[in-house]
């Protein structure tokens, strides 16, 4: 409005010396302002002022609504179909620049949104991968311990299924049957041993009880015990003259040497020899198992440790007493590992802590 | 120790104290027993020492059990039971599609397992007395007689009206009294080739079959293998050694 006023402001000392087609077509101009600034209906009011202001104001005679030429009724005419023509063109154009601002900004508000919700659905998958990673490591445990619980068990009910059938065997093939018996009710026993053991690192709850142990006691003990699963190997202990005394939980590190004499019978042919050293390192000490078996390829070396896993082949086997050597070997602040034994078989060796005692005496 | 007549067992197994275990039983049995722990020796020494029967665990060590089975079967019609873990419901049924004469589930019973080979070896033997059982008109397994000339069955001397396809269900299971048929086996024999997949039609049959027989739940005739099929045994004999 103030627009109108100012170009008529601008425009009345001149009306005598210009035509009538001069305010009109200046004064169009401030309905399309209007139009693009405050949309339709400001621009249809504004035209509409502006035809009344040309009017009163520029069409003679002055200072009143009556038009008498015919020239400017059709000036005046012409003049509004004009004014309204641009200001609802001019509204309309505005009204769609608008819109399609308000869809712009409505479609990045989309991207931004699929793109955190792409996000989101990365990390879901991530997490559900993670998930079924873990529900699929449970079923390997689940399978490998039932095989492994089942093996033993399958020779006790065959022979002891048969016996109770009265099975008439000759005094040496009973005597035979009842080692197998034993032994593998053996078998069951540390088996046995090592998911308790299993269980308790996997609720974190494998704290060593830490005392003076003699390696040479425990290494020459359990080599004895296990005299029959090892009778059809030769076993060579080689120990320092003084083995220091370590700082460990006797039984699980018996159960370490347990799990590793037990793989080695396991792997070595018949009639080799498996290797038991001690070698004394300052303030750890190395135990190590060679045997003359297949070895460990390279590209396992790693992987046995893991929980699970299962070795090529068919029958899903154990890989939980390696897992569980691991996990003790570090709990007492050692490592373990496996490489080439000098005779072509694995050689797996762990370390641990020499009594503090000794370290406190040489330190 | 006449029943193993020196006939020579082949036992397939990774693991030591098993293969000691049945061979003891075999050989006790008057059966000579013979071991391979892995799939290229077993395959070995049934093609060099022409076993008369094998025992095959299917988790070997070198080749997939079914796999030895599959090459045994590409040349040789020895019976082969085969040993599975707990569990492997498809496997031996696989087993039994390709050929196995019959499973036993590890930890087994050994009279059992014994009794499964004296009903692959019986089944096997070739034109023994009354025992091929293609040509037999008439089928008896223990009090139920199958006529399969006159379409016509009893038990316990009582006539049965039976549809067709229960007839051919009864005949089937009698014609291998014994041994376990699979519900491929079943469907394929008695519907037609195009069958295979549809036990459900088996679970409909059986039960109605069962009734006609007026089975005793305590010590039935027709048994039920879930997950892998039917088997028609001779009631006089415990389920444990057939």
């Amino acid at each position: 409005m103030a627009l109108v006023g100012a170009c008529t402001a601008a425009l009345l000392p001149q009306r005598s010396s210009v035509t009538v087609a001069t305010p009109a077509r200046v004064l169009v101009d401030p309905g399309l302002i209007a139009a693009l600034l405050g949309g339709r209906l400001a621009g249809v009011a504004i035209a509409a002022a502006a035809a009344v202001v040309l009017d009163v104001l520029f069409i003679e005679p002055y200072g009143t609504l009556d038009v008498h030429v015919v020239d400017d009724v059709v000036a005046l005419l012409a003049f509004g179909a004009v004014a309204l023509t641009v200001a609802t063109l001019m509204a309309r154009a505005n009204d769609r620049r608008r819109a399609a601002e308000h869809r712009a900004r409505e479609i990045l508000a989309l991207s931004d949104e699929r793109e955190r919700s792409q996000r989101e659905q990365a990390r879901l998958a991530s997490e559900k991968t993670a998930l079924e990673q873990a529900e699929e490591a449970r079923r390997a445990l689940l399978r490998s311990v039932s095989h492994d619980l089942r093996t033993p068990l399958a020779a006790i009910r065959a022979i002891t299924s048969d016996l109770r059938d009265g099975a008439a065997y000759d005094e040496p093939t009973r005597q035979d049957l009842l080692d197998v018996v034993g032994d593998e009710a053996e078998r069951l026993d540390r088996l046995v041993a090592n998911l308790l053991s299993l269980s308790r690192i996997e609720a974190g709850a494998l704290a060593p009880h830490l005392e003076a142990v003699d390696l040479d006691e425990l290494l020459t003990d359990r080599v004895r015990r296990l005299s029959r699963l090892l009778r059809d190997l030769r076993i060579e202990t080689r120990l320092p003259p003084f083995v220091p005394l370590i700082d460990a939980d006797y039984t699980l590190v018996d159960q370490v040497v347990t799990n590793l004499l037990e793989n080695a019978a396991r792997h070595a042919p018949a009639g080799s020899t498996v290797q038991l050293e001690a070698r004394d390192h300052g303030d750890m000490v190395e135990v190590s198992v060679s045997d003359e078996g297949p070895g460990v390829p390279p590209a396992d070396r790693s992987r046995i440790f893991e929980p699970f896993h299962t070795s090529t082949g068919g029958s899903p086997s154990s890989g939980v007493g390696l897992a569980i050597c691991k996990a003790i070997v570090e709990a007492h602040g050692g490592r373990i590992r496996v490489d080439d034994a000098p005779a072509g078989g694995a050689r797996f060796a762990f370390t641990l802590p020499v009594h503090r005692i000794r370290t406190e005496l040489t330190a | 120790m006449t029943v193993g007549e020196g006939r020579l067992v082949l036992v397939v197994d990774d693991e030591a104290p098993i293969t000691r275990a049945l061979s003891a039983a075999l050989t006790t049995r008057g059966y000579r027993a013979r071991t391979a722990a892995n799939g290229r020796q077993a395959l070995d020494a049934a093609a060099t020492e022409d076993p008369a029967a094998v025992i095959l665990d299917l988790g070997l060590p070198d080749i997939d059990g079914l796999e030895v089975l599959h090459r045994l079967r590409a040349w040789s019609d020895v019976p082969v039971i085969v040993l599975t873990a707990e569990g492997a419901d498809e496997r031996k049924v696989q087993a039994l599609d390709d050929g196995a004469d019959d499973y036993v589930t590890k930890p087994f019973s050994t009279p059992e397992l014994l009794a499964r080979l004296r009903v692959a070896l019986r089944h096997h033997r070739p034109g023994g007395a009354g025992t091929d059982p293609t040509a037999a008109p008439v089928l008896t397994v223990g009090d139920v007689v199958v006529d399969v000339a006159h379409h016509t069955a009893s038990v316990d001397g009582r006539a049965l009206d039976l549809t067709p396809k229960e007839f051919g269900f009864l005949a089937f299971l009698a014609r291998h009294a014994g041994k376990v048929l699979t519900h491929r086996m079943i469907l394929q024999a008695v519907w037609g080739p195009e069958y295979g997949t549809e036990s459900e039609y088996l679970r409909v049959y059986a039960s109605q079959l069962r009734k006609k027989l007026a089975e005793d739940p305590e010590r039935p005739r027709l048994l039920t293998e879930p997950g892998v099929g039917y088997r028609l045994i001779d009631r006089g004999t415990p389920t444990s050694s057939i």
